[in-house]
């Protein structure tokens, strides 16, 4: 259970206008640098980047950092244009990607 | 220093408030956290209560039964559950909280190691629990069997202790409302119990929350689910009683 996400937005709207997405993630967002108890320190892990298409198209990008807290909470707009998925990818460090996907019907 | 002594000295004989001016920790936090707190998109904690909702349904082994093959529609049958924890438990004549019942009904019924205290899972399976009441309000027995408990409990909120020589009571009778290391001293009261600290950045028992409390007036701290706490619990419950049960809450 170290990565979940809870996308809110509305499914139906009509063309123009702006929809706000909501996007709560749980991860630990490990900065790392803590004793592993072997004499060497605990890798950082953190999810360090959450980009967001639609249609395509890259809408969102969100470089994260050791700052950000863990579960990380984080909101945009984008413009209604035509129906279509709108793609979430985090990338983990390690290479790790997760990705989530929500249907935004434009009427 | 000295001024701050006869402060605390002060405040040790304030009177104590009628239970209901108890307010619930949710009147203490900004508007933006209480926003927060309300809504499930914005709420972390939810996904403890997700994951707490997965584990009830999932057979532990292949041959073995969930938690709802004997708690069916749990929307419906375990409504109202958590207020009534912690009680008596009528086999043991033990005090258990909702984590000491999911673990008994754990081991003794599914034949399962116990989750232990503040694991991922149990922290889980009791913000699930615990969200099932939410709005309804508390309402555990102090009197029969839980009348001894509810006295240590009364007795060690009420008990100087530790290098600081503080009781609860002090604080969260007689300076809430005032400011101590930029938080706002509350009542208490835990009903938002197993919730999501900033502080922590996850979600905590209510004995992660006393025991971080225990070393801040540099007392002894108790183990998850000792006795001391299990009591104190209780005595802050009997004070909680009619606040709507809020788990799984936000707090700083």
């Amino acid at each position: 259970m170290s990565f979940n996400a809870r996308i809110t937005m509305p499914t139906d709207v009509r063309a123009g206008e702006i929809v706000e997405i909501k996007v709560l993630t749980r991860h630990p967002m490990d900065r790392g640098g803590q004793s592993d108890g072997r004499g060497g320190t605990v890798p950082r892990k953190i999810l360090n980047r959450l980009t967001a298409t639609y249609a395509g198209e890259p809408i969102f990008r969100f470089d994260m950092h050791t700052g950000v807290a863990a579960n990380p909470f984080v909101s945009f707009t984008t413009r209604a244009v035509a129906t279509g998925d709108i793609v979430f990818e985090w990338r983990e460090d390690g290479g790790a990607t997760y990705t989530r996907t929500a249907r935004l019907t434009v009427t | 220093m000295t001024q701050g002594a006869v402060a605390l000295a002060l405040a040790a004989f304030a009177a104590v408030p009628a239970l209901s001016e108890i307010k619930s920790g949710t009147e203490f936090l900004s508007p933006d956290m209480r926003r927060q707190q309300a809504d499930e998109t914005r709420n972390p904690a939810f996904f403890w209560v997700e994951q707490g909702r997965e584990l009830f349904s999932r057979k532990p082994t292949p041959d073995g039964q969930a938690c709802v093959s004997c708690h069916a529609d749990p929307q419906q049958s375990l409504r109202g559950a958590a207020t009534h924890y912690p009680q008596v438990d009528a086999a043991t004549a033990k005090l258990l909280n909702l984590e000491g019942r999911i673990e008994q009904c754990r081991v003794e019924r599914q034949g399962q190691p116990a989750f232990g205290y503040e694991s991922p899972e149990l922290l889980a399976m009791t913000a699930y629990l615990g969200s099932l009441s939410r709005g309804l309000p508390v309402e555990v027995k102090t009197d029969g069997a839980a009348r001894p408990y509810y006295e240590a409990g009364k007795a060690f909120f009420e008990r100087r202790q530790g290098q600081l020589n503080l009781s609860c009571q002090q604080c969260h009778d007689g300076l809430v409302g005032q400011k101590l290391r930029g938080d706002t001293v509350s009542h208490g009261a835990g009903t938002g119990y197993p919730a999501y600290r900033l502080e922590w950045n996850d979600v905590g028992s209510l004995h992660r929350r006393l025991r971080a409390c225990s070393l801040g007036v540099r007392a002894t701290q108790f183990d998850y689910g000792s006795p001391e706490y299990l009591a104190l619990e209780l005595y802050l419950a009997g004070r909680a009683k009619g606040l709507p049960v809020e788990t799984p809450g936000m707090r700083r």
